[in-house]
């Protein structure tokens, strides 16, 4: 039987492994609601008290190595030092959510009530700033708050959008070195998001972790000025690129070769049925500045390039593989052109499905667990032969998803593997 | 000077206003310049986003350029009374704050002549009852993006129905996880897959049965 590490690397190698490797928790796209993370600690008998939110913009429960254990997971992740909210993930201290359920939260995650009962959360723990987040009062996740101060063209300064991109510190690497370790010393495959690679996340333009953001903040602003202000853009990306290559040159030296895949972006170029720009808009604004930091880790790491993006992006696949990314996720199959058979057969050789295992939007939050076996084993069945596949469910698994269904999908695919269900 | 349709197809706001403003000095009907200038500018856009042509950025950029030149036309109108092609009261449901679509939409839809109530996002059903009957209104459209609100999606026609005015308004559902079949479930009248199709849907239900 091959490891966990083994599993994973014969499937990003396109090599048919033992099993369908499977990946809960370790990034922040595959990853499930604390609310969820609870509930599978209690079905499973380890609950041994309120789990930690390891990411809190979604609310992400941390998935630690005795549920990683017990639900079969072949890989773990490491996490940015800081978090959307700028604040490190340490001192936990007990937070209720509005639904009631006790959490844990790091110590700088510092939160009032406004007039209309929602929470607010601040930058880097600083109530004294702006709130950077709400969650509704009846609410399971925090949405970034706009804080745009009125643009003046002929005053924009592209360094006012790079002020999250600074170089890494000793601190950071120091913080890099434990957490791979940590990853590294449960005998999984490890996929580190270091930051600082996405070009234009629309999540991360308002800059939640930021006290006082400068620049282009407003979302729809950003997306107008892809268009209106496209050299402003190109300069930001540029400069972007330049410190995300000296910066992934002084990981690299601190961790080598010790990760299997590097998060390198989740910037989200499809909608339900199109997508946020064209292939010809994809190659000038972003694809040159993707290659650039792809080809410097193929050059000088072992490491795959992992690839986010939400909707319908099969017309941009060819550019992806050519900009240098080896693994698509989510592979939202309920997108328009993005049928889990044809994907298989028109990028299966040259591309690995990191996702697509179940969708996320109808079918296990709302389906009944016999429809979500179905679909699990007929994803299985499509994106598994001849590896290229680490199963996950199409994005975090959402808050308020029946535990049933949870279990219907992992037995699924212990089902598609030849192993017993979970008891 | 940019032509009115021109500007807004080309997502040119400043140019828009002005010229709309520049056309109301020359004495042209506010009626006339939305029905033959704007209307038709956005339903090209529309039609350019559908062959996919045009892009979020664009139909963002178009939909503010819209919205600037009807500044200077919207109080002339008022005024004198002119009718909307309908009376909408638009939101994102209670719980969920995720508004740039349902701000497309909205968009869209006062560019195809429709006066449009924006409440915002993670609004309650009660504002919704109170926005139709302080609005008059025709059609209600409600947003969401997340799972765990598609369900507050029917509590707002339940609220409706108890309140008694659903039978006064449409009701249009959208958003990423909106489907056809979960409009039909919920007992919506409709539901607009794109912007696009939110107006041709909403300019269907204004249709007399």
């Amino acid at each position: 039987m091959m490891t966990s590490r083994e599993r994973v690397l014969g499937a990003l190698g396109r090599q048919q492994p033992d099993r369908v490797p499977i990946d809960f928790g370790a990034t922040p796209v595959t990853g499930i609601h604390v609310s969820c993370v609870d509930a599978l600690r209690r079905r499973f008998g380890i609950w041994t008290g309120p789990v930690k939110v390891h990411e809190p913009y979604q609310m992400l429960g941390h998935v630690e190595p005795d549920l990683q254990d017990v639900l079969g997971l072949d890989v773990a992740g490491v996490a940015p030092r800081k978090t959307m909210f700028g604040f490190a993930n340490c001192d936990w201290k007990e937070w209720r959510m509005p639904d009631g359920l006790e959490v844990l939260v790091p110590a700088g995650f510092v939160t009032s009530t406004d007039d209309q009962g929602a929470i607010l959360i601040y930058p880097e723990g600083d109530s004294t700033a702006p709130a950077s987040g709400r969650m509704p009062s009846d609410g399971y996740f925090f949405d970034a708050i706009v804080r745009q101060h009125p643009i003046v063209d002929s005053a924009l300064d592209p360094e006012d959008n790079l002020e999250e991109f600074g170089a890494v510190t000793a601190e950071d690497i120091q913080y890099i070195l434990g957490a791979v370790g940590d990853a590294r010393s449960t005998g999984r495959a490890v996929i580190a998001n270091f930051g600082g690679t996405a070009f234009g996340d629309i999540a991360l333009v308002p800059a939640p972790f930021l006290k006082y953001p400068k620049g282009i903040r407003d979302v729809a602003e950003w997306y107008m000025s892809t268009t209106s202000r496209r050299d402003y853009i190109h300069r930001v990306f540029s400069r972007q690129a330049e410190i995300a290559l000296e910066n992934l040159a002084l990981i690299h030296a601190a961790i080598g070769n010790s990760i299997e895949a590097v998060f390198v972006c989740g910037t989200d170029f499809g909608t339900q049925t199109s997508s946020f720009c064209s292939v010809n808009t994809f190659r000038n604004l972003y694809f040159p500045y993707y290659k650039r930091v792809n080809d410097w880790i193929h050059a000088h790491t072992s490491w795959q390039c992992f690839k986010h993006s939400c909707g319908s992006v099969e017309k941009f696949i060819p550019s992806f593989l050519e900009a240098g990314f080896d693994i698509l996720n989510p592979v939202q199959c309920s997108a328009t052109g993005m049928a889990a058979d044809e994907l298989k057969a028109k990028y299966g050789d040259r591309l690995t499905f990191w996702g697509g295992g179940v969708d996320t939007q109808q079918v296990l939050p709302f389906g009944t667990p016999e429809e979500v076996r179905a679909q699990v084993l007929e994803r299985c069945r499509t994106f598994g032969p001849g590896g290229g596949f680490v199963f996950n469910s199409i994005h975090n698994v959402q808050a308020r998803t029946p535990v049933a269904n949870i279990l219907a999908m992992l037995n699924a695919v212990r089902e598609y593997n030849g192993q017993p269900n979970l008891s | 000077m940019a032509d009115l349709y021109d500007a807004i197809l080309n997502g040119d706001a400043k140019a828009a206003r002005a010229a709309a403003e520049e056309a109301l000095a020359a004495g042209a009907d506010p009626q006339e310049l939305l029905q033959q200038k704007m209307v038709p500018a956005m339903d090209e856009v529309g039609r350019r986003f559908e062959c996919e042509d045009y892009f979020v950025p664009e139909l963002l950029l178009a939909a503010r350029a819209m919205k600037s030149a009807l500044e200077p036309i919207r109080p002339l109108m008022a005024r004198r009374g002119d009718e909307p092609a309908g009376r909408v009261v638009i939101g994102t449901v209670k719980g969920d704050l995720h508004d740039i679509g349902k701000n497309i939409v909205a968009s869209m839809l006062e560019g195809g002549g429709f006066e449009v109530t924006d409440l915002g996002s993670d609004v309650t059903p009660e504002k919704f009852v109170a926005a139709i009957q302080d609005k008059n209104a025709d059609l209600v459209c409600l947003s969401a993006l997340l799972t765990v609100t598609m369900p507050s999606m029917k509590t707002i026609i339940d609220t409706l129905k108890t309140a008694g005015v659903r039978d006064r308004v449409k009701v249009l559902v959208g958003g990423a996880p909106v489907t056809q079949k979960f409009a039909e479930q919920i007992g919506a009248d409709g539901y607009g897959e794109s912007a696009v199709s939110a107006v041709a849907l909403a300019r269907r239900m204004m249709i007399p049965a």
